[in-house]
């Protein structure tokens, strides 16, 4: 990495490549701190960060309570399941232009768009989380006497949890790369915005300080998102196919 | 034991229970009452090909406190068998199948299975004794229970692995706290869908032993399905061997070795080696 950037640096500086908009590693520091100083940068990260969280926290409710109930309900499931194969399949990036012209310029397009791309994931790994159990277990449940209340909150939906943690995980992602898009072509707030104000006022300096801020905080948000869900569910890091 | 009121309209002929009589377990073996019954017992499974009958008529019976071990080429419905006398499966209409007595239409209260495959009957998630707990939770007082798990898991001898999660454990463990688990219910029945198969010889003569005594002191009745002759010999009173396709019972060979067992002591008696041949050829035909 920093060889990398050394590198950057000095063939930027001694124009080996000499291209008029690429800023020399000193240079985008330079382009950060100024954006730190202003405030900008903190209020634009702000901004995409709260997006994010709102729009995935909505996501994942939506998909974990789909989910489950889809999982949980063959009749349901039959009937739906054509219908979330199509609507999966559209681009998300496509339904950007459609929710900016239902909504305007507002962070409930940018909101509409994150929840309605990142809850496929989590909705799909919801699904497979309860049907793909194990049928000993519920043979288990079943020589045991368990009501079905009792299967469910006891081996269904614990059994399910880590192929949950996973879509959550993905929709984690997703909601970033969904909120800068949207932020980018609609929403006139957060990073994508000022990314791209950044490019029209040819100031590539700010623009790469704002990319390496939306990849820290994508990092950060995962990192996050890791260390709590394996305080929160300590059996995770023992199940081999769910580590990391 | 007084059965209750709904035995009186599900009188099953063969099935002699006298009112009043009381019987002490394990002393008057000459009118051994049956636990689990099965008459004309068919039992059709969905399968690739369409709908197949893997059972037909089966009768078989296992007596109070008896070890009854099934077997079978593969294939021959051992382990259906076993599921429906738990009522873990729906038999065709015209068979019938009791446990003490009373219809099974599910699984019946005192009745406990003991999957093979361990590792996916446990739940990953719950510590060794939280497992074994299982069947206990909102059913008994928290008191009583934590009781029960402590008796279970003495019993297998895993006392000491209790906040362990199951899959640190070895395999053979990990199907003793899948026994212990059955026994915290105080089953009147053990279903054992070869339990020890996926255990390597040494575990699996440990967990013979274990179950022997085990089953010594509960007076559990045992319905035990198995591929291993000596294991079937070894541990039974009876062995039941199914045959043909749908399946019917082809063999009942009574096994009168005397208990305790011992893996050495036992399986070096002439009578051992009678049955163990007795068995073999009932199952593969040398002489066909």
């Amino acid at each position: 990495m920093v060889v990398l950037v050394g590198l950057w640096e000095v063939v930027v500086r001694s124009r080996v490549v000499d291209f008029q908009f690429l800023p020399a590693p000193s240079a985008v520091a330079r382009g950060t701190g100024r954006l730190l100083t202003s405030g900008e940068l903190v209020a634009n990260l702000l901004h995409t960060l709260q997006v994010t969280l709102l729009g995935w926290a909505i996501a994942a409710l939506l998909g974990i309570g789909l989910g489950l109930l889809l999982g949980l309900s063959e009749t349901a499931w039959r009937y739906s399941m054509a219908s979330i194969e199509v609507m999966r399949a559209i681009p998300p990036v496509s339904l950007v232009p459609v929710a900016l012209l239902v909504f305007g310029f507002s962070i409930r397009m940018e909101l509409t768009i994150i929840v309605f791309v990142s809850a496929w994931p989590v909705l799909v790994n919801a699904i497979h989380g309860v049907r793909g159990l194990q049928s000993e277990l519920l043979d288990v449940t079943r020589t045991l006497r368990f009501s079905r209340p009792a299967t469910i909150r006891k081996v269904i939906l614990p059994a399910a949890l880590p192929s949950i943690v996973v879509g959550l995980r993905l929709a984690m992602s997703l909601s970033l790369v969904l909120a800068v898009v949207a932020e980018m072509i609609g929403n006139p707030s957060g990073l994508g915005s000022a990314l791209i104000r950044a490019q029209q006022a040819l100031r590539p300096e700010e623009m790469f300080a704002y990319v390496l801020t939306i990849g820290m905080l994508g990092v950060a948000l995962n990192t996050a998102f890791r260390f709590l869900s394996l305080r929160a569910l300590p059996s995770l890091a023992g199940d081999p196919g769910n580590a990391g | 034991m007084t059965e209750p009121a709904v035995a009186s309209d599900t009188t099953v002929p063969g099935v002699t229970t006298v009112p009043g009589v009381k019987t002490v377990p394990g002393v008057d073996r000459t009118h051994v009452r049956p636990a689990c019954e099965c008459r004309n017992l068919s039992v059709d499974l969905e399968s690739a090909q369409g709908t197949q009958r893997i059972l037909a008529g089966v009768d078989f019976e296992v007596g109070e406190a008896e070890f009854v071990s099934v077997m079978g080429r593969s294939g021959s419905g051992k382990t259906t068998l076993l599921r429906a006398v738990g009522g873990l499966l729906d038999p065709a209409t015209d068979s019938t199948v009791t446990f003490h007595g009373q219809p099974v239409l599910g699984p019946p209260d005192g009745v406990v299975f003991v999957f093979q495959n361990y590792a996916a009957s446990l739940l990953p998630w719950r510590t060794v004794e939280k497992n074994v707990a299982l069947g206990l939770e909102g059913k008994v007082a928290k008191a009583e229970m934590h009781q029960r798990v402590a008796e279970a898991l003495a019993m297998v001898g895993l006392a000491d692995r209790a906040k362990d999660y199951p899959w640190r454990l070895s395999g053979g463990m990990q199907q003793r706290v899948q026994l212990a688990r059955a026994l915290a219910m105080r089953p009147r029945a053990l279903l054992m869908d070869e339990p020890f198969g996926a255990l390597d010889a040494m575990t699996k003569g440990a967990l013979q032993d274990e179950l022997q005594r085990v089953q010594e002191r509960t007076r559990a009745t045992v319905v035990f399905v198995t591929h291993d002759i000596d294991e079937a010999v070894y541990l039974s009173d009876r062995i039941v061997i199914l045959e043909g396709g749908p399946a019917t019972v082809a063999h009942r060979i009574d096994v009168n070795l005397p208990r305790p067992r011992d893996q050495l002591a036992t399986k070096e008696l002439p009578e051992f080696l009678r049955l163990r041949r007795q068995v073999y050829d009932a199952i593969v035909h040398r002489d066909d």
